[in-house]
């Protein structure tokens, strides 16, 4: 594997008037309720390690309070951390000056905001020409490149609009002009698509796919929403009161929820939409009697259909032409139930 | 004797009391109805507050409540002329400014002056409703013979407002910047805005002679520029913090993020400030009439000094309208600024 396009290490992030005191206490082990008891502290993020691959969708998920908009902000220094390292390119970005810094957010990260955060002053085309306009390029030499992203976000001709005139969904698209235009190879989203109503939301996630498959920069989103998570994630990071409590590849995390709190979280999704038949085969490469075949990716709700409802057949798991493994409706029914197996009593549902 | 003798007795200071000869105050009313013989009967009822007058009764020695007042003068007096050395060639630019101003609104013919007025208010508002209002204002002042007084009051308050927000969006900005310097400021604030606008004018016209217009100019100015620091301050505080975040996020530096979102975001919020800075010079060019500023305000005062009921009110109504014209067009400004950039 390549080194890792960002690399937090040991971060810490304590609120509060000394956070050097507090700190040893949670390296020494305390955690977020005890801290804020204690020593009146409040813990924001307790030894946090993750790797996110170039090129990939790195999703950060966590209810509210789980700190997962101060860890973003960590990525660009918009918080400074109590203590830890954040690599970027193989360079610790803590060591940076006020310069150098300017100079990573200009070049190296762009930002999409939760609320938008358009300037409502400027046109519609000059708020997606920001970081162009940051780092004083004149209008005639950033009008081609900022149209050029409002019509690759579906916006052609609102270049001239106000911000304010333009509906949340298309505010949004806006934000994300805004962050390509930078150019930059980093994306960081925080809730990005939070504020947007479900329809829309489902369209920017649509879109960002898109994007991605093209673009392929690497993409830091944070999100409270499960589904969003894993319709999007590569690499999915699960945050609970500021620790990460498991992260790895979506379908693994919800095939084997290593924590009661997860497995409460995923109860609630609808698994066979998101499992995939990759993820429920039983590996084997010899061929069987079987009623079809159906590819790596397909979720088990399109295993469902093409099996028409049955209860007793049996499937080839294509990759490509090459069989990968052999997928049965019992395994499918299996997984399909996997969450009441696993929680046991604590499972309301 | 005097009800705090035991005071003294007791530290021991009686020497100290009698020992400077013979009370160097001046004879109060209550020694001049004690030698009159007119001792009144003093019970537990009338116990006096230790004062320093009390004080003084009981001791010679102590000073009185007159020497601290008096004591104040002489220290202002003491530092007056030093103190004007440096002030007066600071200040001097601002007595050209409105001699300047006076001369060039008083001497522009009034067929010029009144479109350029009309002109000015139709750029800044576009409104043409408002326009015909200024010139019927202008139109009134000027048949019933007001219009010189207005032009005067005018160039004061166009001079006086102009450096007011010069100085104040600054101040404002530094402010908003620095939380210290916002807690020193506050209170300084607080103070020019509640002390009786009188009060600026006793140290001025020991700083001034009362025949420069820098005399009236300073405490217009002082007075007006309050409302500019505090709501430029404000509006820059308020600026919607992810949109500072994202100013920052993008790399921008602190200029730019000064000159290319926190102000621009803060002008509706600076307006209100200039409109009510235009307001409040208004205010105290009428007070500052007192000490020579020409205008309106000196019919008013004509009219409370020989009573003249007819030249008062009337006067007072010109300064109604000059307000309401003022106000309007600022504020047709500030919404114009306002529908630019609503979220």
């Amino acid at each position: 594997m390549t080194d890792p396009k960002i690399s937090i290490r040991n971060l810490y992030k304590i609120f509060g008037a000394h956070p050097e005191e507090a700190l040893k206490q949670a390296k020494a082990g305390m955690h977020k309720d005890e801290l804020l008891e204690k020593h009146n502290h409040v813990l924001g993020l307790r030894d946090i390690n993750v790797d996110m691959q170039d090129g990939e969708i790195t999703v950060i998920m966590g209810l509210s309070g789980s700190g997962k908009s101060t860890l973003i902000r960590h990525l660009n220094r918009l918080i400074d951390p109590t203590d830890g390292e954040v690599i970027v390119n193989g360079e610790n970005i803590m060591t940076y000056g006020e310069a150098r810094l300017r100079e990573l957010r200009r070049t190296n990260m762009s930002m999409v905001f939760q609320k938008f955060a358009l300037l409502p002053h400027r046109t519609v085309l000059d708020n997606v020409a920001t970081p162009m306009i940051v780092r004083g390029s004149t209008r005639r030499s950033y009008e081609a490149e900022a149209t050029k992203w409002l019509d690759r976000v579906g916006l052609e001709g609102q270049g001239a609009q106000y911000p304010h005139q333009l509906s949340g969904g298309m505010q949004q698209r806006v934000g994300i002009a805004r962050a390509l235009t930078s150019n930059s190879d980093i994306m960081l989203m925080d809730e990005a698509f939070s504020a947007l109503d479900p329809l829309i939301r489902t369209d920017m996630q649509d879109l960002l796919l898109e994007l991605q498959r093209e673009l392929q920069k690497t993409i830091i989103f944070i999100t409270h929403d499960l589904d969003e998570a894993l319709k999007l994630a590569d690499h999915l990071v699960i945050l609970k009161d500021g620790e990460v409590i498991q992260q790895g590849e979506p379908q693994h995390i919800l095939m084997n929820p290593g924590d009661p709190y997860i497995v409460d979280f995923i109860a609630d999704i609808n698994r066979a939409r998101v499992l995939r038949a990759r993820t429920v085969m039983e590996r084997t490469k010899e061929p069987r009697e079987t009623n079809g075949e159906v590819r790596t990716t397909a979720t088990l709700e399109e295993v469902i259909a093409q099996g028409k409802g049955n209860a007793d057949l049996t499937f080839r798991v294509m990759d490509g032409d090459r069989q990968v493994g052999i997928l049965s409706m019992r395994n499918v029914l299996t997984a399909l139930a996997a969450t009441v197996d696993a929680s046991g009593p604590s499972d309301r549902k | 004797m005097a009800t705090y003798d035991w005071v003294f007795d007791s530290l021991g200071l009686r020497d100290w009391c009698d020992g400077s000869g013979a009370s160097s105050a001046p004879m109060s009313m209550a020694d001049l109805m004690g030698q009159a013989g007119a001792t009144p009967d003093t019970t537990v009822w009338d116990t006096p507050f230790p004062s320093m007058n009390a004080l003084n009764d009981a001791c010679a020695s102590f000073p009185q409540a007159r020497e601290l007042t008096r004591g104040l003068e002489r220290g202002f007096l003491d530092i007056k002329d030093s103190l004007s050395v440096v002030l007066d060639p600071l200040t001097q630019p601002l007595s050209w400014a409105l001699n300047g101003a006076l001369w060039l609104f008083q001497e522009t013919p009034w067929f010029v002056m009144i479109p350029i007025l009309a002109l000015i208010v139709a750029l800044i508002s576009r409104s043409v409703k408002l326009t015909g209002f200024i010139l019927l204002v202008f139109g009134l002042l000027a048949f019933i013979n007001y219009y010189d007084y207005a032009m005067q009051t005018l160039a004061i308050i166009a001079v006086c407002a102009f450096i007011a927000v010069l100085f104040g969006v600054p101040i404002g900005i530094a402010m908003s910047r620095s939380d210290r310097l916002e807690r020193i400021m506050i209170p300084v604030l607080d103070m020019l805005q509640t002390l009786p606008p009188f009060v600026y004018l006793i140290p001025l016209i020991f700083l001034f002679s009362v025949t420069e217009p820098k005399l009236y100019g300073i405490a217009v100015i002082l007075y007006a520029i309050v409302p500019v620091v505090r709501l430029t301050n404000l509006g820059i505080r308020m600026v919607d913090p992810e949109v500072i975040e994202a100013a920052d996020a993008f790399g921008m530096t602190k200029r730019q993020k000064l000159f290319g979102v926190q102000i621009p975001l803060a002008l509706p919020n600076i307006m209100a400030g200039v409109n009510q800075t235009i307001m409040m010079s208004l205010a105290m060019v009428v007070i500052a009439s007192m000490v020579s500023a020409p205008g309106l305000g000196v019919l008013v005062l004509r009219g409370i000094r020989n009573l003249e009921l007819g030249v008062g009110l009337v006067a007072g109504l010109g300064i109604v309208l000059l307000a309401v014209v003022l106000d309007r067009s600022t504020k047709a400004a500030l919404a114009r600024v306002n529908a630019a950039q609503k979220q």
